[in-house]
Formats: C-alpha cells, structure tokens, sequence
C-alpha cells in the first residue's frame, strides 16, 4: 500500500508540471494587459503603462516569463500578487480556511441529506416517498445556487431574522451558504445511493443476512449500505472539487472570504501570480481527493488491492 | 431554529443596551474632553460613542493608497489619514496638515508651512522629513503606484526648508497638484510605520486622522476606532476634537443584489452604491436615508472609435448622439437618479462648461437626415440602413457593471429606429480593456472619476492613443494644445476657459456618447446622523458621524 502512495505522489509531479504550464498559457492567451488594467481605474497615461509594465517584467519575451515562472516554482515561490502586492503564499493561506470550512460543511449537509434520500428511496422503491425523493434530488441538480441563495436571504435573514445574511461570524453564518451549497450537490448524491443500494438489496448476500433472522434495519445500514457506498465515495471526492467550484458563487453573495472570490477577482484582473497559486492547489486538491478515494477504496472494499 | 429565535432577542435586547452602557461609561472618563458645537435647534446634539458597520462594495485587492486605486479604499482610509490641505465642499481649498502653503510664480515649486502640534497613531512627530518621505514614496518606481504616482504629475523632488517648512519641485507647471495633495491618495504615512512592516505596511497602516487603523482581514472586514489625540480637526469638518463614534467597522458586499438586504435586516448601518430600484423601496422607508451623492469627473459614456469606419465619419457619430434617447436611459435603468450626461465631464466637475448642454437633444429625425448625408440609406428595405453594399453595423463591448448590459439593450433599440445595428458583446473587464485599447470597439464604455478637469487629459491626448486609455483614438493638435496648456495653467479662470474649449471641442468633434452623469447611491439607518460626503464624492467624512440612539 505504501508502495502504491509513494508511486501515485510521484505521479503527481509530471500533472502538476502540466498544470503549472496550462495555467500559464491561458492566462496569457487571454486579453487583456494587467499594467493596463491596474492604471485603468486612475486612467494613467501610455506612458504610465508602458513602464509599469517594464517594471513588472511584462515586456520580456513569454519564454524569458515562462523560466522565470518555473525556476521560482521549483524553488518553492510562487510569487506575488500584482494588484495587492502581498506573497501568493500568505494571500492563499489567508482565504483557504474560509472555503475549507464552507466546503467541509456543505459536504457534510450534501453526504447526509443525499444518503439519507438515496436511502429512503430505495427502500421504499416505488412508492411516493421515491418519486418525492427523486424531484427532490432533480431540483437541487438543478436550481442556480444564486437563485436558492437570494431566496434563503430573503427567507431566513429578512422575513425570519433567524440568520445573519452574510459575512462569516461563527456557526450562524455558515448556515444558510452550507445548506445552499450543500443542497445543490445532494441530489447527485441521493440518485447514485438509491440506484447502488437498490442493486446491493438483490444480492445473494442480503437475502443471507435476512434469512439469519437480522433486523430490517440492520440489514440495510450494517449491511447493504456499506456496501452499497463503494461508488457513492468516488462520486463524493468528486462532489467535494465541484463544492470548491461552488464557492465562488456562495462565497460571492454571502460576502464571505474564500478561494473562490480571490480566484475570480485574481481571473478578472489577470493577476497572474494569484491564479497560478490557486490553479496549483486546485490541482493539488484533485490529485489528494483522488488517491484519497482509491485508498478508501481498499479499505472499504477488501476485494480491491494495490500492491 | 424555532427555539433560537428568542433566545437570540432575549440576548441582543438585554446585552446591547449593557454593552452600550458599559462602552459609555468607560469612555467618558478617559476620552479627552469633547468640544461640542452648539446646534441652533432643539434636536439631540451629537453623542460621543458608540459603533457603526459600514458596507463597502467589492473588497479591493490592495488598500495602501500611496500604491493602490480603488475609490472603495478611501472611504474607510479618508478617515485614517490627513492630507496637507482639503477642499471643501463649496471647491476652495483650506488647511490641512499645512497651515498655509505658496505656489512660486512659474508654478514649479509648491511650498508647505506644517502644522507643529500633529502626532501620527504611533507616536512619530509629523514633519517637514514626513512630508518628503511620503512624496518620495510615492514617486519610487518600485512602490509601483497606480494612481498616487500620476496625481503627482511632473514631480521632481521634495525639499526640506526647516522641520515644518517643505518646497515640492516640478518639472513642469502642475495646476492640479493641490487637487492631488488634498485627496487620500497622497495621504501621509507614518514613515516609521512604512520602513518597520514594508510590504505588509496596508495591514499596518498609520497615519495622523481621527480614526486608527486597528485591524485589516482581507475580504472580511477592516475596522477603525477613534484617535482620542486628535486635534487638529480641518475647518471642512463641522467638529475639532476627537471623533463622536468609537468604533467603524467595514465590510464588503460584492453582490450588488445583498446590498439593501444587508441594511434592512440591520446587519450594516451605512450601505454604499445601492442599485437604483432598491433605492426607491429604501427611500420610501423612513428607517433610512438616502444620500444621493454626485460624483465629479468623467460620466457614464462611450468612445466612439474615430479611426474605425463608419465611426471615423463625424457625421455618423453625430447622428448616433442625435439618436440616443439619454433621458429615457436614465428613467428606467437609472430611476432618475442621475442626471443625463450631456459631456465628457460631469456637471458637477470643477470647470464644467454648460455650452455643453443640450447640444445634442434627442432629435431621431435629424439623426437619420445626418446619416442620409453620409450616403447610408436603406435601399433594400430591411430596415438597417446600407452604403455600397455594406449595412450600417456597429460593435459595441459592454461589461458587466454599471449596468451597461441595461444601457446597452436601450441603445440597440433607439439606434434601430433610426436604421443602425449595434452589436453589442457583454465582455469581462480585461477583455474589453484590450479590445478598446487595440481599437477593435466602435463603441467602448467607461467612467473616470476625479474632481480636476486634468481627468480628461488620459482619454482625450493624442499622447494616450496608443497603449492608454484615449479610446476615442483622437489625435486633434487643438485638443492637445487646450489639455496640455490646462494641465499647466495655474490661473483658475485661464484654466476653466481652457478646459470649457477643451469639452466644447470634444462634443464638436463628437468623441464621446455621455449616458449619465454618476451619482453614488448611499444609504444609512435614519440613526446615524452627520453623514457627509467629500467634494470627490465617494468619500464619506465619518469624524462628524455620531448615531442617535
């Protein structure tokens, strides 16, 4: 098993390595010249422009950019913003724990809610309480988060007054972006429990534990379930990088900090440096989540075996 | 969630009138005694103390105003730092950290008399070393600034006459410096506070205002509490002494749409740049005021791009500016807060010339008698006129704010009237800077603000064609000749003849669609009071603020 880690983090590198390099082309595909932009909200002069860009190493060839890039990566330097001049490093570290948190949370409103529908569904499969469960998941699939978001704000914040409507002061004001965040994944969630469990409840094994004489419920949550929940883990690394792309719109109307609203704003205002970090740790984030799953795997499923 | 409800109120009604009282009687004591003008009427007078939550719109990027751009980093840091003299509200300049200043006779040197009795938040005496170590900060290539710099214009370098005594050296004459000098751009830092956190000073910043900078979170909040040193208050404020309130605390609301929520539901007290239609449901509200608060300096407008044909005919853009219905514009997306914009400058701009006005009045029928006359007709009756086989399309880029995507939708209406197709492209911000910039667009959107004319010299010199921001693409030697000699003439009325020939030259030559004059949409709860804003505009004079419990 260790074995099999060390390979995988080693083939992180070369993914990385490409990463770093796709993110470095785009950005500089796309318009738009970040020296123009940073004199455009005082309306510098040309000239202005001109040596702004000159002093921000702009003006050199891509390649000349390009190596720079890389040897300051390797030496573990990911550079410094444009627009607020602060390290990458210490911008990025400042806004992860914000989005950590909401994403931790919708994840666990979204594991909860989609196995809890998933589970009901196929237990009762057929009845109203699966179609109910179903329309449920199809309307959090497909409701914008902004919409549900504004409605939640005018809901709980405004008419109730139970919660604050934005910013980030403790539990209270993780509420309302978790449930909205976490609702728009649940769904996807809840479909693939019910169809796995639904398949886990035919098998010969299930009709063994019953013929033992064990409790329905036993039966479902020790037994089925489990087992039922290899697939739904791959589904849920993969729900937690779509939670991460989710935050940009949560964190943006509940005006709380986060790496979604500092990648945005960084994209919008080509502040290279910032992108790149974030792209970085996205990356990383994906490659983590992953191996992350396959070891679950192993652990959940003994049939499966790396070595 | 049923149980929290009134456990919550429970809790805010007992603790909040304890906590106020506690916060009274601890500061009574210790503040430094408070002068309070005598009001003529009846009406409870100012209260010291107390705490507001002041909503800012996007979080900026950076907030160190020697380096940074934003109009968003001012309203909280206006109130950090002095600068060596204000303008009040009426444009005259007054004193600030200087008590009197001359300006040499070839308008080359500038020298300050400084107040002696001003401390920084930290304890650094302010001097005459401050003054120029804050200019030369500025003026650093490395500091990078992004607007300080340019507001220093042809700076050459400070002087040291004696401790309060400093001559400022240009290289040309600079009549918009004392502009500058009185804006929180050129602000003045506390030079052992800059040299002690370098690139971290904006988390740290210290200046000689009524409030300290007391803590910064990126995108979260940024709170000030009150100087209780201050002293040396400038006359355009309407009390010396400390500040009333204790404590503002800032935070941002990007999404324009949470904005008036945010204030209803009593999480923020004062709100900026609220969207017209919430303005109107506030308005109606006697729990809040609306300050409708004219910003001076370029207007809402489009460049017309008079190098790309059918555009580069003066006849076209003057039929275009004939065909735009500017006041129903303003009716329905703007609810008729904000004036129709009638040139490149707002009416509220130092040296605004109003020869301007209603020199294109809505007039379609004149609009399409223009156009006949630059040989676009419709001749296969498709309702879009044509010339030698070509139809009359235009490409408009929009971006998302200003609610230009709006603006647009109406133009693409008024100008089909008439026989012209816009195109419009709904672009990120980047994207349409380099396509305006490059000289793609026929027409481009943008707002400048600033409270000097000299505004106008980035869009409209030849100079700033290429690689700036003159998106018109003029390169007119009369232009030139009026934006240079304003920008060096120091006689004021010499300046503002300059500067109206300038703007009548601009709508002469029919450079520019002015859409709407902007006007900064504030709200506050009904109980704060002493609200005002800034000759600029965006920045809120928050020493007088006090709330009326």
């Amino acid at each position: 098993m260790l074995r099999y880690v060390g390979r995988r983090l080693l083939g992180a590198i070369p993914v990385l390595w490409g990463v770093a390099t796709l993110v470095f082309v785009i950005m500089r595909l796309l318009p738009g010249d970040p020296a123009a932009l940073m004199l455009s909200e005082s309306g510098g002069s040309a000239q202005a422009v001109a040596e702004l860009r000159h002093s921000l190493g702009l003006d050199d060839p891509l390649p000349v950019q390009y190596g720079r890039y890389l040897f300051d990566l390797l030496r573990g330097k990911l550079g410094t913003s444009l627009f607020s001049h602060r390290p990458v490093v210490t911008v990025i570290a400042e806004q992860l724990p914000g989005t950590i948190e909401l994403a931790v949370a919708a994840m666990l409103v979204a594991a909860s809610l989609g196995t809890v529908l998933g589970v009901l569904a196929a237990v009762k499969h057929g009845t109203w309480l699966d179609t109910l469960a179903a329309a449920l998941s199809v309307v959090g699939v497909s409701l914008p988060i902004f919409w549900t978001a504004l409605l939640l704000i005018w809901l709980l914040s405004l008419k109730l007054g139970w919660l604050p409507a934005t910013g980030q002061e403790g539990v209270a004001s993780l509420i309302m972006p978790a449930l909205v965040l976490g609702f728009a994944s649940s769904g996807a969630i809840a479909r693939l429990v019910r169809a796995s469990l639904l398949e886990v409840l035919g098998a010969d094994f299930i009709n063994t534990a019953r013929a033992k004489g064990l409790s329905e419920r036993v039966v479902i949550l020790r037994h089925a379930l489990k087992n039922a929940l290899i697939p739904v883990i791959t589904v849920m690394g993969l729900q937690f990088s779509f939670l991460l792309g989710g935050t940009v719109v949560t964190e943006t109307i509940f005006s709380r900090p986060g790496i979604g609203r500092l990648m945005v704003n960084a994209i919008l205002w080509k502040d290279f440096p910032v992108v790149q970090g974030v792209v970085l740790l996205a990356a990383l984030v994906y490659t983590t989540m992953n191996l992350i799953v396959d070891v679950a795997y192993a652990y959940l499923d003994p049939r499966i075996r790396y070595d | 969630m049923h149980r929290l409800k009134p456990h919550v109120r429970f809790l805010a009604l007992t603790l909040i009138p304890l906590l106020t009282l506690l916060t009274a009687c601890e500061s009574t004591p210790t503040a430094a005694p408070t002068p309070i003008p005598p009001l003529p009427s009846a009406t409870p007078g100012p209260t010291p103390g107390g705490k507001i939550i002041y909503g800012l719109t996007l979080a900026p990027s950076g907030i160190d105003p020697h380096v940074d751009a934003s109009s968003e980093l001012g309203i909280p840091l206006t109130s950090v730092y002095d600068t060596l003299i204000y303008q009040d509200l009426d444009g005259s300049f007054v004193p600030g950290l200087a008590e009197r200043w001359e300006v040499s006779a070839d308008g080359l040197t500038y020298t300050f008399h400084l107040r002696r009795d001003v401390k920084f938040h930290d304890g650094t005496p302010f001097n005459a070393q401050a003054v120029q170590f804050n200019l030369e900060r500025i003026a650093n290539p490395e500091t990078r600034s992004r607007k300080a710099r340019g507001m220093l214009g042809p700076y050459d370098h400070t002087e040291i006459v004696d401790e309060y005594t400093v001559r400022v050296h240009f290289k040309q004459p600079y009549a918009p410096f004392l502009d500058s000098a009185s804006q929180v751009y050129l602000g003045m830092a506390s030079p052992t506070a800059v040299q002690r956190w370098g690139a971290d000073y904006q988390l740290h910043q210290v200046g000689t205002g009524p409030f300290i900078f007391q803590e910064y979170v990126p995108n979260d909040h940024l709170t000030l509490v009150r100087n209780p040193e201050y002293a040396w208050a400038p006359e355009v404020y309407d009390h010396n002494g400390p500040a009333y309130l204790d404590e503002i605390e800032f935070r941002f609301y990007a999404d324009p749409a949470v904005r008036a929520l945010a204030l209803e539901s009593g999480q923020a007290d004062v709100m900026g740049e609220i969207p017209p239609q919430d303005a109107t449901r506030l308005e109606g509200n006697q729990a809040f005021t609306l300050y409708k608060v004219p910003i001076p300096g370029q207007p809402l407008q489009f460049f017309f791009n008079t190098e790309k044909p059918p555009t580069d005919d003066l006849r076209v853009r003057q039929a275009l500016l004939y065909a735009t219905d500017r006041q129903a514009i303003v009716h329905t997306i703007f609810q008729d807060y904000s004036p129709v914009a009638h040139g490149p400058l707002s009416a509220v701009t130092m040296g605004f010339t109003p020869a301007v006005e209603g020199r294109y009045a809505y007039d379609p029928a004149l609009a399409a008698e223009l156009l006949t006359q630059a040989g676009w007709t419709d001749s296969d009756g498709d309702g879009i006129r044509d010339k030698e086989g070509q139809p009359l399309v235009l490409q408009a880029y929009l971006m998302t704010w200003g609610y230009l995507p709006e603006v647009g939708q109406m133009l693409q209406a008024q100008l089909r009237a008439v026989g012209v197709e816009l195109q419009t492209q709904t672009v990120a911000f980047p994207a349409a800077v380099e396509a305006a910039g490059k000289g793609e667009h026929h027409l481009a959107p943008m707002v400048f603000s600033g409270s000097d004319p000299s505004v106008l010299n980035s869009t409209y010199l030849s100079a700033n064609a290429e690689g700036g921001f003159n998106w018109s693409r003029v390169r007119d030697a009369e232009l030139d000749r009026l934006l240079n000699e304003g920008i060096s003439t120091l006689d004021p009325n010499r300046r503002a003849d300059l500067y109206a020939q300038a703007q009548t030259r601009i709508m002469d030559l029919a450079l520019v669609l002015p859409v709407r004059d902007y006007v900064n949409l504030n709200a506050a709860k009904a109980t704060v009071k002493g609200l005002r804003f800034d000759r600029r505009g965006w920045f809120p004079w928050l020493h007088d603020v006090y709330v009326n419990k």
